[in-house]
């Protein structure tokens, strides 16, 4: 008698803890934030922590009377960890938005997990073109970063226009995935643009000496030399191409030459070096007209993250604020956590971000939701950046090296 | 004709880097027995070492390389004492095991205290070079070169000359027979694994100039240091030399002289290290290493 007693009150228990959590549920919007909060990628995961937080604490923490929160899982910058944790947020926590990781090779393998439930899945990271091939034609996934041709597009363009046609190009890329993928979209759209690949030089990432590689570049006498490479062989390229003196008037980075960790590690060398970025920092961007507490002027908006984090922001803490913001708001104006209707606000927000305005449009390779394809192709000189192109966004004009 | 020249400067200069790199790690080997897996975290603690004394002090690398060396060494010979030293008699692979872990655990520890940023130490020397007509040679390679040859020899006298190196020796050829003699074995294990240490932060101080620190930095020297460690002989210095220019050579002339051979210098030098031991499984000056 007195065990049916006690397991009657264990079955209450568990079923009063039961309803109690899923009441809790009932009160609490979930969001997955799979993030490279360590390991090699953990300056990325780091920067879109803070930005997602600083989002959900401007949003003021709730939506309605439901509480905002954000499961953070670190993928630990691993392939295997980023499936693992993407799952247990899909399949045991249920949640229906997700956003993260970031780099291109952990979204990559995150690919499958997400296709077991499909959440709404924002990926504020990844420039790969086999991320956008994969997802193409799904209605849920929702991207918020360049694809890796859409730095080469801006930038070739740019410096046709300030460099003229007929100008020689040397290309070296890493033998990652990052700079193969790349390299077919450079040639592409530098020869579209008037200039002649001269060469294209291929160098392993952490490779410990890269002069071998500039030597032969030399050789060739190019006008340009754009490093398809991550920022930390970017930081090799840069220093080694200032000691070997190479007199290569213009060179070209991707994502690195405006990021603070690459400029402070390359000292003096990282001076003139152009780059294509969807964020400046100083740039000009008005605050959105009814929206303005959420999305408020960019100056405004870097005046308290730096009162908050006492720091600079880097592109992807503005990245990922704005994706977060941009889907708390759409959560808001579906009055419900339907990932259906949340997505088709998504659609249609229409804010002044600082990102730019946040239409999302379909992709050349079909992804359907591509946002911030406004890039700003820009110069260091010194410590400031100088806009070099689209013209309404310019600040000055190309320096060229001597 | 002058790619030539140039190229022989690069693996000259490349060699002595990888000797610096790699000497510890022979030398670990040869007294222990067990492979230092955490060598590259040795490494990569020494260009932390360097760059915040740098950054935050202003000092030079290369001045604070020896205290950087010292502190590092330190610190490998409390963990040797307090972790290595109870599975020097276990199987290899509780060795291994234990050194990946210690491993991994630095990786993340450095992570966590400093950030995953990429960083790295420019002074005057690290961006200008010499300059003979088409050949160049840059400054920071140098000093590294010298500062390398400099250390190696300073090894090799204390090996050579001193009561304590000639002890490491004797260990090193017949730990039982030292014992006999009176050697504490216990002491010149930790010894030599500080040492081990010492060299792989001198390493370090010299990386953080030349290239670029991150947490994860380690791992891929490793692999290279231990690459050349056994491609020279494991647990002969004077092997590991010949193997850090060997491959330091392979590389740097694949690079040159191959179509975008920068990308297939390490699978190449990797080719290289086959065959060599193909032709002598023991490596250039190595030893036997009995299988247990």
């Amino acid at each position: 008698m007195s065990s049916l007693i006690k397991t009657a009150a264990v079955t209450v228990a568990l079923a009063g803890a039961l309803v109690s959590t899923h009441a809790a549920a009932q009160n609490t919007i979930r969001i997955g934030a799979p993030l490279e909060l360590s390991g090699r990628f953990v300056a990325y995961g780091a920067q879109g922590k803070r930005g997602v937080e600083m989002a959900v604490d401007v949003y003021g923490g709730k939506i309605g009377d439901k509480k905002i929160e954000v499961l953070f899982r670190d993928v630990q910058s691993n392939n295997q960890v980023a499936v693992t944790a993407f799952t247990e947020l899909t399949q045991q926590e249920k949640v229906d938005f997700v956003i993260g990781p970031i780099a291109s090779g952990i979204v990559a393998a995150s690919v499958p997990a997400w296709r077991q439930s499909k959440p709404l899945w924002i990926v504020p990271g990844s420039s790969s073109t086999q991320l956008e091939e994969a997802m193409k034609g799904e209605p849920l996934f929702f991207h918020t970063y360049p694809w890796a041709y859409q730095y080469h597009e801006g930038t070739a363009k740019a410096l046709a226009e300030a460099m003229g046609k007929g100008k020689k190009v040397a290309i070296v890329y890493s033998d990652g995935a990052y700079g193969r993928e790349q390299l077919p979209w450079a040639k592409e759209f530098y020869t579209k643009n008037g200039f002649t690949v001269v060469a294209t030089e291929l160098v392993r990432e952490g490779a410990a000496d890269l002069n071998p590689v500039l030597q032969k570049i030399r050789l060739t006498r190019p006008d340009v030399l754009v490093g398809i490479v991550q920022t930390t062989d970017g930081i090799q390229l840069a220093k080694q191409i200032h000691v070997a003196k190479l007199n290569i008037p213009v060179l070209v980075g991707t994502a690195y030459p405006q990021l603070q960790e690459w400029s402070q590690a390359t000292g003096e060398a990282a001076d003139g070096w152009i780059g294509a970025t969807t964020y400046l920092p100083g740039m000009k961007r008005a605050a959105d007209p009814k929206l303005a507490k959420l999305f408020p002027s960019l100056t405004d908006w870097e005046a308290d993250f730096k009162k908050r984090y006492n720091r600079e922001p880097e592109f992807l803490d503005v990245t990922n604020y704005t994706s977060a913001m941009m889907l708390l708001v759409a959560i808001e104006r579906a009055g419900s956590t339907d990932k259906d209707k949340v997505a088709k606000q998504l659609t249609t927000l229409n804010i002044q971000t600082m990102l730019g305005t946040s239409n999302f449009v379909p992709t050349p390779g079909g992804a359907l939701h591509q946002a911030f394809n406004e890039m700003v192709v820009f110069q260091r000189v010194g410590e400031k950046f100088v806009a070099l192109y689209p013209a309404d966004a310019a600040s000055g004009k190309l320096k060229l090296k001597q | 004709m002058s790619l030539f020249w140039q190229c022989l400067v690069d693996s000259l200069l490349l060699g002595g880097l990888y000797s610096l790199m790699s000497i510890g790690l022979s030398l670990g080997f040869g007294v222990t027995r067990i492979i230092n897996f955490a060598h590259g975290e040795m490494i990569m603690f020494g260009a932390y070492g360097a760059y915040f004394g740098s950054v935050l002090l202003g000092v030079d690398p290369l001045l604070s390389l020896p205290l950087v060396a010292i502190l590092v060494a330190v610190t490998a010979a409390v963990v040797f004492k307090a972790l290595i030293e109870k599975v020097l008699d276990a199987p290899h692979i509780n060795q291994i095991l234990l050194l990946f872990g210690i491993s991994l655990a630095l990786q993340n520890v450095a992570a966590i205290l400093w950030t995953g940023d990429a960083r790295s130490v420019s002074t005057p020397y690290s961006l200008t070079a010499f300059e003979f007509e088409t050949l160049l040679v840059p400054h920071g390679r140098v000093i590294a070169f010298a500062t390398a040859v400099v250390l190696i020899v300073a090894l090799f006298c204390w090996l050579r000359f001193s009561e304590l190196g000639r002890a490491t020796r004797a260990v090193a050829e017949n730990g039982q027979a030292a014992t006999l003699m009176g050697i504490n074995v216990s002491r010149m294990y930790m010894l030599s694994f500080g040492i081990n240490a010492a060299l792989g932060a001198a390493t370090g101080a010299i990386s953080a100039f030349l290239l670029t620190i991150t947490p994860f930095m380690g791992f891929h020297m490793l692999i290279k240091a231990f690459a050349i460690v056994v491609l020279g002989g494991l647990g002969s210095v004077t092997g590991t030399i010949l193997g850090a220019f060997a491959l330091a050579f392979a590389e740097t002339w694949v690079s040159y002289y191959v179509p975008e051979g920068n990308g297939w210098a390490e699978g190449v030098a990797f080719v290289v290290l086959l065959c060599v031991l193909i032709i002598r499984p023991k490596g250039i000056l190595g030893q036997a290493v009995a299988v247990h």
